[in-house]
């Protein structure tokens, strides 16, 4: 759906483009950050955007500006040991700043807020926005070390075709968190819910999201994560109604608590969050619906305002040397679409299936793509009957 | 109003010529008004006409070419399913009003009239302390209250009482807008308040008037501009929110707000259609206070 700006309103045509997809937005995100401090297991979100920064090293322009890196990222991307092991390495300075959604990114990004960054971590429809409003640096594959393997499903993207303006850098799942003693034991995906919705009142959450929520009933039925066919989001949309009751809220943040205290049975959440909760909550356990799920991409890009793309090769060749990325697949719990580093991790990591799904659920896996205007109304639609009926 | 209209030639007109007093008279308003009258000309009336404008285009989304004027999106408006949306979005907004004036009264009246003078405006910053920390963070901290294990049925389970579900309901949508909204109730109220004569009050003691009696029949309808002014921001106001009904309100609490927000951001991006809804959530916000300001005065008038 490329835009064409034929008759357009002079004044919009400034503001920044609005995403499609909308993984994460920035209400929801926000609102994770906030009751990351309300409920004081602010350890698990905010640790790396201060800590890092150090306040000294601004990129002030002039020769200290080559030896500073700025980098935009999610929280939880990076941490200190990451940042020191590349300054030794390369003797460049990094300085982090996080965003909580694509969309602010963006935002900042196009009003000019954003111009010391030479390093950014859009997701996967991000990297296709931005490549339509022309943001992106084409990389330069003479410079780029490390990136020839990549896990198959990341060696052509459909973002980015050939990977030519994005290193994919961390991937993760929608899926399935529980608590197993609440529901009597493990649960392989979407058929418990329907198999006990009169025993779960109120005692599942779920994204915040038309796309993830209408998707993973798509698949549970046996059709596509993107379906464009009107029978069968129809169907889907049936097939939602009768699990209404069971369904506490739509949260795409803010049920970690609830869940961890026995108020929710399960959520459906994206991996990485899964994955935080149970570093603290051990008890929980997260699965990829056996129907098949979403599979979303997290890439490092070079915007074209970029003050130091060659510090940024570094930083994208330094991630991808395969120990380093190990290593921080080790430490942060993040999965890593870069088969060297796979290779070199401990057998307990590699056989993670929360952080490496097996290859037949990856097969069954897709990653969220446009739908054509009509059946994103479509789509609207349902999801304003859903969450108002 | 009399000051814009010199029609009297009375005042000064030994002194200067009429043409010069007539523009100064002109002038003075314009000087005055230009800085707020700009403002809200940039910052509220012109985009105001650009939503106009887009909701008369059917269908009209950013990034793609904008057809013919109509009112397709108005027509759109009219299913079942956004009557719902509008109807549970002023239900909330009107129990809303409802709770914080029936809890802000009796505060408002006791930090006006029976608190101690010097502890007033200690209280009252009190009171609107909570407006100080985000809605956002107040609203999770309500999750942490109601929720199913959490401090509230802690306390009744400590009392013997049964345990209560209203998270994820409408009443927890009523308890964390009404919390939310309060303190300006109640910061209204206690400027009506007072400003009540208290001569009044002795006077209909002395003839014979019960506290009851002197509290409807002189207390109320004094301070009833300011039941209505209250009450007029705080329905206006929780009719804009969605934080609140969408955090503590479950899965069945879409607003229209939410509505509009999903069809600017969302996965449609009809900004058409969502230029429409904000047109008709202005149309009815304008007429409530329009009615209200009417009804509301004349009330106070007559009484």
């Amino acid at each position: 759906m490329p835009p064409t700006r034929s008759r357009n309103f002079r004044l919009l045509s400034h503001s920044p483009q609005i995403s499609l997809a909308t993984r994460r937005r920035f209400l929801q995100a926000s609102a994770a950050a906030v009751s990351g401090i309300v409920l004081s297991n602010c350890a698990r979100n905010l640790s790396t955007s201060s800590s890092e920064a150090d306040p000294n090293q601004t990129s002030s322009g002039g020769s200290a500006a080559n030896k500073t890196l700025n980098i935009y990222t999610w929280a939880n991307y990076t941490d200190d040991e990451l940042i020191n092991g590349f300054k030794n390495a390369t003797g460049i300075q990094v300085v982090v700043d996080t965003y909580d959604s694509n969309e602010t990114m963006l935002a900042k990004m196009q009003s000019g807020g954003g111009k010391q960054y030479s390093i950014v971590y859009p997701s996967d429809y991000m990297v296709q926005q931005m490549l339509e409003a022309e943001m992106l640096v084409s990389l330069d594959k003479s410079k780029l070390q490390g990136v020839d393997r990549l896990m198959e499903n990341w060696q052509n993207p459909v973002y980015d075709p050939e990977n030519a303006h994005s290193v994919p850098a961390v991937w993760g799942t929608t899926g399935l968190t529980y608590n197993p003693d609440k529901t009597g034991g493990d649960i392989e995906g979407w058929d418990y819910v329907w198999d006990n919705a009169d025993q779960l009142s109120r005692q599942l959450t779920m994204i915040n999201d038309v796309r993830e929520v209408m998707g993973a009933t798509l698949k549970y039925l046996g059709y596509s994560y993107n379906s464009t066919k009107q029978a069968e989001i129809e169907e889907a949309y049936n097939k939602l109604l009768e699990i209404k009751p069971t369904i506490a809220s739509f949260l795409t943040n803010g049920w970690e608590d609830q869940l961890a205290s026995g108020d929710l049975q399960l959520a459906m959440a994206y991996s990485t969050d899964a994955i935080a909760l149970m570093e603290e909550s051990p008890d929980l356990k997260y699965v990829v619906p056996e129907s098949g799920t979403s599979l979303w991409t997290d890439t490092m890009v070079i915007p074209k305002s970029a003050p130091n793309p060659d510090a940024a090769y570094e930083w994208i060749n330094f991630i991808n040397e395969p120990e380093n990325s190990a290593k921080l697949v080790e430490r942060l719990k993040i999965s890593t679409p870069n088969e060297a580093a796979f290779d070199q991790l401990p057998d307990t990591l590699k056989q993670d299936r929360n952080l490496f799904p097996s290859k037949q659920v990856l097969a069954k896996c897709e990653g969220i793509a446009p739908v054509p205007q009509e059946i994103a109304d479509l789509y609207d639609r349902y999801w304003t009957q859903l969450t108002s009926t | 109003m009399s000051t814009t209209t010199p029609t009297s030639p009375i005042a000064g007109s030994s002194t200067s010529p009429n043409w010069q007093r007539k523009l100064k008279n002109l002038i003075q308003p314009l000087v005055l008004l230009a800085p707020s009258g700009l403002w809200l000309l940039l910052l509220l009336v012109v985009p105001t006409l650009l939503i106009l404008e887009l909701s008369l285009i059917p269908g009209f989304r950013l990034g793609q070419p904008a057809g013919d004027y109509g009112i397709g999106n108005y027509f759109e408006i009219f299913q079942p399913v956004y009557f719902q949306v509008i109807w549970r979005s002023v239900m909330f907004a009107l129990g809303t009003t409802l709770a914080c004036l029936l809890l802000g009264y009796p505060v408002a009246y006791w930090i006006a009239i029976k608190a101690p003078k010097r502890w007033r405006n200690l209280l009252l910053v009190g009171f609107i302390l909570p407006l100080w920390t985000s809605s956002l963070l107040r609203a999770y901290a309500w999750i942490t209250i109601l929720r199913p294990s959490g401090l509230l049925n802690s306390l009744l389970g400590a009392f013997g009482l049964p345990g209560q579900e209203w998270l994820n309901r409408s009443p927890a949508v009523f308890i964390g807008m009404a919390y939310s909204f309060l303190p300006y109730m109640v910061l209204i109220l206690y400027a009506s308040l007072e400003k009540l004569d208290r001569r009044l009050l002795e006077a209909a003691a002395d003839l014979g008037a019960t506290p009851q009696e002197s509290f409807w029949k002189i207390t109320v309808p004094q301070t009833l501009p300011g039941i209505a002014a209250g009450s007029l921001l705080v329905f206006i106001a929780s009719l804009g929110d969605f934080v609140v009904p969408e955090l503590l309100g479950g899965a069945s609490s879409m607003t229209v707000s939410r509505l509009i927000y999903n069809q600017f951001l969302g996965a449609t991006r009809n900004w058409g259609l969502g230029s429409s809804l904000s047109m008709i959530l202005i149309f009815a916000v304008s007429v409530s206070i329009a009615l209200l300001l009417k009804y509301g005065d004349r009330d106070a008038a007559q009484s």
